[in-house]
């Protein structure tokens, strides 16, 4: 591992599914920080800086970081804001911690819906050069990913229905009771493949190995890898069946920590199955299991609750999908896992875990965070 | 060689949750004419507009206190300049720290006249007296008040 | 916050600025980035296969008008399959992308890191209606703010706790001008006499046309590296050797009243900011050490704040100051040689330009608008209500 100082993570509060609006944004804001912040054992005075990602067309905002940086504990303090992924704030986070310089940081995404259709929102996405015409929003860019994958791997069709098939399970655990509203239907997507987009808020909190050793700070996710990166600007440029940022991430994330025979060493994975075919191509892209064993694996258990590797125990983004946030949860997720804080889905024996992000366009965005309940040896 | 160009507008609506605190302010402010802050315990601080937290002390904020209608001018400006969606010029608006309120709760000026921007930005002078004014029909809004010389 | 050693510093390796102006109708946005991208890798003398990762640089959205438009330029910047993230914190935006890129380098995560950006107010309908909706919609959407009016009521104050005159403000602009006129890069350039500026018309009392920043197209771009491949590659650089950000109350009103912790007047977590980059670079002094300043300071009264914030002088003493000529290229400590904001302001990356404007100096690259021995300097970036500050000190 290259960094100067280890991260790791030391507090998290999930909100994946707020009902109502009983609170405003900045409130919801306040509440999820300080329940980080009580999870860590630790006050706003301990926190050097944060990190917030927001996205200013869903928030219905200029500029996202401003009202938010209230909330959060900004006042007199040290924030940075990155709008293109929530998971970006913990990779900045995350680094700015690496360095030394930060004890600790508050990192946090949310994603309201308050705009009058996120469709809409998502569809300004679109350059307005050549596809800001076409019905282009996220739904139709995991439909046309979907598509290209069907296309290319035989079988697919049915690797993605017990995918969503797990990840309902799994949500039957780990939130009984939620709603999950059905997504839209969009070729070859069926509604029931997705859920409807709900308001969330997530928050961690960083911290480096001195100040946890200093804190005597018990149950951390040791950072033991990271990576994360893009795929090209317009659709038409990428092979949309295949992966190559993941591929790239993930081999920035293995190299720092380590990592030889992924399929065999996480004993837990969160992955962001923004669709179900998103969930198996990441299991491509992470080295996790080739197109060609997608069935036999999802078949046997290996990634579903008891099996070798279990894949969103939490229920993923089919079980809640606060659109913006769904990234940097699945982090949140395996940070709790590793900390034996996971609730009724814990796994009994997370030791090391893989989390997955992406965002965007047919996941155009793609970050790769190993975590660890030791620290690992350093590179 | 041709340059060409696309038009675009972007056309969302939003509808914010007010919260609690938010609510209570302007029902207070539909139903009576009355401006509420409220206090950081921490502080002491009364906070205008109110606020469910203190974004200074990160503690949240424990007890109504009425505040105005009388107050002194923080700050001002007068625009002359016409902007996109913006209101028609010449108006004054700015920052109002209302009798009882430990911050400056932003609104217009009127009844001021503005032809002469020197004589008036002495009318409105940093400390200078005004009295909130309540619209008749109101809706729950900042724009049901306003503030007037006194 | 640990000071580094001078052992792990970060430098800056490549510049790259556009030629700015009111409008590029021959370049679509990502062919803006392209063009700061790729002077600043000639720069650098770099190819892309050198660059680790990128920190992309882009303000509101609303003003380019496309959502995330920062995924248009992922090609422009050569980040297929590499590191990529965007920041933005307003107005800050370019300071705080040059600080993240510093940070992907001081974490030990990368040796070479791209940071760039660009900006087309110029296409937009209309910026202060897309900064009207920087404001909350709770309680201060529905007042016509904006950011020309928000800072005329830092004049106002100004005024009165200092003794700030409506002559005082244009002589910023008069200088500044007489500086761009020697930046080829510069948007407004055109000399000017305070007579013209107080002759202009009154946009926001005391804020006339003249005290006012233009809308500006162009990009800009920076290769920053960590002190060891410098020295493998035997590479030229100067040195960031402090930076910090710290933002203030969003609530403008909470900034006045008897005892307001961040008066609007001055600008407050600005010299919070300073100081900590100070701390860390080492500065006990910067009246003395401070050899040259590019302060973000987009309306004629706000250079005075920022001067103040950096601790220049004591809050005020920038006024008499400025009556003598002692920010003027040739005075004792030059403010804004390049111009400023005030003279070009493409939103997304004027703080960035501030930053790079300030390197060129250190570097002894800064042409006719070169501060003789100029050898540690500062910059500085404002970001939301004037709200969030970003700092730092680069040293050759």
């Amino acid at each position: 591992m290259p960094y100067k100082v280890q991260p790791g993570v030391v507090g998290t509060a999930i909100r994946p599914a707020i009902a109502g609006n009983a609170r405003s944004l900045e409130e919801i804001i306040y509440e999820t920080g300080q329940a980080a912040l009580a999870d860590a054992g630790l006050t706003i005075d301990d926190i050097d800086g944060i990190v917030v990602g927001a996205n200013d067309q869903f928030d219905g905002r200029a500029i996202s970081v401003m009202m938010a940086s209230g909330p959060t504990g900004g006042v007199d303090r040290d924030i940075l804001s990155t709008p293109s992924a929530g998971e970006h704030a913990f990779t900045m986070g995350a680094l700015r911690v690496a360095s030394g310089h930060y004890r600790t940081q508050l990192v946090m995404a949310w994603s309201p819906t308050e705009a009058s259709s996120l469709s809409e929102a998502q569809r300004l996405g679109a350059d307005p050069y050549y596809h800001r015409a076409l019905p282009l929003d996220e739904l139709s860019a995991h439909a046309l990913q979907a598509g290209a994958i069907e296309a290319k791997v035989p079988g697919a069709r049915q690797a993605a229905l017990a995918v969503a098939a797990k990840n309902r399970a799994h949500a039957a655990i780990a939130c009984p009771g939620s709603a999950h509203p059905a997504g839209i239907a969009r070729w070859p997507l069926s509604a029931e493949m997705t859920s409807a987009p709900v308001s969330g808020c997530v928050a961690l909190i960083l911290a480096n190995a001195n100040f946890i050793a200093e804190r005597g700070l018990k149950n951390t996710a040791w950072v033991r890898g990271m990576g994360w990166a893009t795929e090209a600007s317009f659709l038409g440029d990428r092979a949309l069946a295949d992966a190559p940022a993941l591929r790239a991430a993930a081999e920035q994330a293995y190299a720092e920590a380590a990592i030889t025979a992924p399929a065999a060493q996480f004993d837990v994975v969160e992955i962001t199955d923004a669709t179900p075919y998103a969930e198996l191509l990441a299991y491509d892209a992470l080295s996790l299991c080739a197109p060609q064993d997608w069935s036999t694996h999802l078949s046997d258990g290996s990634f579903a609750r008891g099996g070798r590797m279990p894949v969103n125990l939490s229920g993923g983004v089919l079980a809640n999908n606060p659109v913006f946030c769904t990234g940097l949860i699945r982090i949140a997720e395996i940070a709790n896992q590793v900390r034996g804080k996971a609730g009724a889905h814990q796994h009994p024996d997370a030791r090391l875990g893989l989390a997955h992000a992406g965002s965007g366009f047919a996941m155009q965005y793609q970050a790769a965070i190993v975590l660890g309940a030791e620290q690992g040896a350093r590179a | 060689m041709e340059l060409m160009s696309r038009q675009e507008t972007w056309n969302i609506t939003y509808t914010h949750a007010l919260g609690e605190t938010a609510s209570y302010f302007y029902v207070q402010l539909r139903d009576n004419a009355k401006i509420f802050g409220r206090r950081c315990a921490k502080s002491g601080k009364v906070l205008v507009p109110p606020r469910a937290f203190s974004d200074e002390t990160l503690q949240p904020t424990t007890e109504w206190v009425e505040v105005g209608p009388g107050g002194k001018i923080e700050a001002f400006t007068m625009v002359y300049e016409q902007f996109n969606n913006l209101p028609p010029p010449p108006y004054a608006f700015g920052y109002v720290l209302l009798d009882g309120a430990d911050t400056a709760i932003g609104g217009y000026f009127k009844g001021v006249d503005l032809a002469d921007p020197a004589k008036a930005a002495e009318k409105l002078a940093i400390g200078t007296r005004v009295m909130t004014k309540f619209a008749e029909k109101r809706t729950g809004d900042v724009l049901d008040f306003w503030f007037e010389l006194a | 916050m640990n000071i580094i050693s001078s052992r792990d510093r970060v430098g800056i390796i490549g510049i790259g600025q556009s030629e700015f102006r009111a409008r590029r109708d021959d370049a679509s946005y990502p062919d803006l980035v392209r063009e700061a991208v790729v002077l600043a890798m000639a720069d650098a003398k770099l190819d892309f296969d050198a660059i680790e990762g990128v920190v992309y640089s882009l303000s509101p959205d609303a003003m380019v008008g496309i959502g995330n438009a920062e995924r248009l330029g992922v090609d422009a910047v050569g980040g297929r399959s590499k590191r990529f993230l965007r920041i933005n914190t307003g107005g800050a935006t370019g300071i705080s992308s040059v600080t993240a890129a510093y940070y992907h380098i001081a974490s030990g995560a990368c040796d070479v890191v791209l940071t760039a950006g660009a900006d087309k107010v110029g296409e937009c309908g209309d910026s202060q209606t897309v900064l009207n909706k920087i404001w909350d919609p709770t309680y201060e959407r529905q007042l016509p703010l904006g950011t020309i009016n928000m800072l005329a009521m830092s004049a106002v104050r100004y005024m009165k706790m200092y003794g700030m005159t409506e002559e005082d403000m244009a002589r910023v602009t008069v200088k500044n001008r007489k500086q761009a006129a020697l930046n080829p890069r510069a948007h407004l350039r055109k000399i000017v006499s305070i007579d013209d500026v107080m002759s202009s018309r009154i946009i926001s009392w005391p804020l006339k046309l003249l005290d006012c920043c233009p809308q500006s197209s162009g990009g800009a771009a920076m290769v920053l590296a960590s002190e060891q491949y410098i020295h493998d590659n035997k590479l030229d650089a100067v040195w960031i050797t402090g930076l910090a950000t710290v933002a203030e109350t969003y609530w403008m009103g909470d900034r006045m009243g008897a005892d307001p912790t961040a008066e609007h007047a001055d600008a407050h977590a600005l010299a919070r900011s300073f100081q900590r980059s100070y701390k860390m670079a080492g500065i006990t002094d910067p009246a003395k050490q401070v050899h040259v300043a590019e302060l973000y300071a987009p309306f004629s009264n706000t250079e005075y704040h920022s001067i103040d914030a950096a601790a220049l002088c004591k809050k005020g003493e920038s006024i008499a100051m400025m009556r003598n000529g002692e920010f003027e290229l040739g005075g004792r400590i030059p403010v804004n040689t390049s111009g400023g904001t005030l003279c070009t302001n493409a939103i997304a990356v004027t703080a960035m330009a501030r930053v790079a404007e300030t390197a060129l100096q250190v570097w002894g690259r800064a042409g006719a608008h070169q501060v003789n021995g100029a050898k540690l300097g500062i910059a500085s970036g404002n970001g939301g209500d004037h709200q969030i500050f970003g700092t730092m000190v680069l040293e050759a």
